[in-house]
């Protein structure tokens, strides 16, 4: 199965004889815009893995039709980034809801092995995946060029609007994230909810909403992060299992169930990728996120910012 | 009655019956770690390690392919020994993602190198059945035609049957093992490893050697596959891969060693099944997963349903010897 066909970020053209300090600036430009994608698809698989202890296999297929509702959206006229992400998140909150009570609460009711939930998850993305390619083809498409826009120049470096977009987007995303759970009620009950079901449902949260909100927004951010990857490469049916690998490989990075760990975590792999494209070639861009990946494990295998308590549970 | 005989040893369906056998090694790859509680989703890896060695020992250095397959057997049940070593301190979740990334790091070599063909693959590699063909041809009367069968016919069954005395050994030595002191110490890492380590069971010995015999089945079964098709190449080794693997076993019920059998049987059937739905059978395999997760967490064999079809009524529990419990 040939799937890693659209992830290929090429470096940017350089100009000629531009010295290494420009080159070292436009790829750092690259790695924070490819970064900040990445971490919007890992703090989806870190918040479900917070709250629930699984992780959802079905993220990187949310994250696809995210974009694919993005791109219906703008297809029908509306050049509109923000609606365009909003379709994308409002989209895909409703698969994330309808994944909560299909494939995950019937599984906490039965109590079934620690298995169940990731295999019930591994249905859900082979589901989707299929109705995607039947909905959509399996062709690549792009965004219009009228919505992307151009380009401007910044000391030396190419800055893209799509750029601009990505990270407008995806560092609010982060900030209003951040501000959600450390300084809202709501954020205080997720919180409560992750740290321990029983006894926030006896402090009076009503715990099964906040699990269904916290899945909701999870697969909003992940739609969110596919309608971004889509509008700066391409969106296909197969888009969503490269992304979803990595999103994998930094909530490990970053410590499971750690926010801040999956926000650094993403842009740390980012950097990661575009010296590799830098130092070696492109094609061994994607290695960057396994190597590293596997090195923290051995090192330090709770994560960067992990705590040592966390030993990963059971399965 | 010829007619139906033919019918049913057509080369297709001869071919899926041995997929099955390949299948059941690499279901029971990933159910030996599973059986100490190891989650390992590196078995598409260590397929993929068996079946480039032994490919490229049969195509480039003009090995036997016994010989080849055994080589890249041992080689995966090395690298797993190898990669067990730094892995061992990881636990649930992590382990499954490190061994992942282990996966996806060996695709992504396979991709780039230039021994292995980069993202075009190995082609032409010899295959067991017409190796056996032809001997057949030239070395009996079925050559002539005057046989019962045709030469391809009767190779592909000697090579089927091939397969299921491997898959049948494999099976027995991992019965014999479960019986013993080595599989009760696995049951009880599954069980707690923190309390097995506390009752003196060499966690660290147990878990390296189930990693080991799983690299082995997987590099096997690797080298099988790719000397049952012409052609490997790296997308046969991914992503996909694992998780089907992981499916037999969780499907078929990872209780016992029967469920993996019946799971990678069942799985490797179902597309096969379900070719009349054309293009939503995907979809519907999706839906009969998390079904059965739903209805039927245990898997469709479960422990209980092994005792109750077993012909040996269960013996009733008794105590260890002494020296026995702990190894």
């Amino acid at each position: 199965m040939a799937r890693r066909g659209h992830a290929g970020a090429a470096p940017r053209p350089l100009e000629t004889g531009a010295h290494a300090a420009t080159v070292w600036l436009q790829q750092l430009i690259n790695g924070v815009s490819l970064g900040a994608t990445y971490s919007l698809v890992a703090l989806g698989y870190t918040l479900v893995f917070g709250t629930l202890g699984i992780i959802n296999m079905a993220h990187g297929e949310i994250f696809m039709f995210g974009a694919f509702f993005g791109l219906l959206l703008v297809e029908t006229g509306l050049l509109s980034s923000v609606g365009m992400l909003a379709a994308a998140a409002g989209g895909a909150a409703v698969m994330g809801l309808l994944l909560e009570y299909i494939a995950l609460r019937p599984l906490r009711r039965r109590q079934g092995g620690h298995l169940t939930p990731l295999i019930s998850t591994i249905g859900v993305s082979i589901f989707l995946r299929s109705l995607a390619l039947q909905l959509f083809g399996p062709e690549s498409q792009s965004f219009p060029a009228a919505l992307k826009g151009g380009s401007f120049r910044l000391g030396g470096t190419v800055v893209t609007q799509v750029d601009a977009v990505i990270l407008t987007a995806a560092l609010g995303l982060m900030l209003g994230l951040w501000l959600l759970l450390g300084r809202t009620k709501l954020g205080k009950a997720m919180r409560a909810t992750a740290e321990n079901q029983t006894t926030a449902a006896l402090l009076g949260v009503n715990t099964e909403a906040i699990i269904a909100l916290t899945v909701m927004l999870a697969a909003a951010l992940g739609g969110v992060a596919g309608a971004l990857v889509g509008l700066s490469f391409a969106v296909s049916p197969s888009m969503g299992l490269p992304y979803g690998l990595k999103g994998l490989s930094i909530i490990v990075l970053g410590g499971m169930g750690n926010v801040v760990g999956a926000m650094v975590g993403g842009l740390l792999l980012g950097f990661a990728e575009v010296v590799t494209v830098q130092l070696f070639s492109s094609s061994w861009r994607d290695m960057a996120a396994f190597a590293l990946l596997f090195l923290l494990l051995v090192v330090k295998p709770e994560g960067l910012f992990g705590r040592a308590h966390q030993a990963g549970g059971k399965v | 009655m010829g007619d139906l005989l033919a019918n049913l040893l057509n080369p297709y369906n001869l071919q899926l019956v041995m997929l099955i056998a390949i299948n059941c090694l690499l279901g029971l790859s990933v159910w030996v770690p599973l059986s100490a509680g190891q989650l390992s989703l590196g078995g598409a890896g260590f397929m993929s390690v068996g079946a480039y060695t032994a490919a490229l020992l049969t195509l480039q250095a003009g090995w036997s392919m016994p010989a080849a397959i055994l080589a890249g057997a041992a080689l995966a049940a090395a690298l797993a020994l190898l990669l067990g070593y730094p892995t061992l301190r990881l636990q649930g979740v992590y382990l499954a993602i490190a061994t992942l990334a282990f996966g996806e790091m060996v695709r992504i070599l396979a991709l780039n190198l230039r021994i292995t063909n980069g993202a075009l693959g190995l082609a032409g590699i010899p295959q067991m059945v017409d190796e056996v063909s032809w001997y057949l041809w030239d070395h009996t009367s079925l050559g002539s035609g005057q046989g019962p069968l045709d030469p391809h016919t009767a190779g592909s069954l000697i090579i089927l049957g091939v397969l299921y005395v491997l898959l049948a050994a494999a099976v027995y030595a991992l019965l014999r093992q479960a019986g013993s002191r080595v599989g009760r110490a696995l049951r009880a890492i599954q069980a707690d490893e923190l309390a097995a380590r506390a009752m003196g069971i060499d966690t660290r010995y147990y878990k390296l050697l189930v990693f080991t015999q799983s690299g082995f089945l997987a590099g096997l079964a690797g080298g099988l596959y790719a000397h049952l098709y012409y052609f490997i190449g790296p997308g046969d080794f991914g992503f996909t891969r694992a998780i089907e693997m992981l499916l037999y076993v969780v499907l078929g019920g990872m209780q016992t060693l029967w469920g993996t059998l019946v799971g990678a049987s069942a799985l490797t059937l179902l597309p096969e099944v379900l070719r009349f739905s054309a293009s939503y059978r995907l979809m519907i395999y999706g839906g009969v997963l998390v079904a059965l997760m739903i209805f039927r967490p245990e898997g469709l064999i479960s422990a209980a349903l092994v005792d109750a079809l077993s012909w040996r009524r269960r013996r009733p529990a008794r105590a260890l010897p002494p020296g026995e419990g702990a190894a």
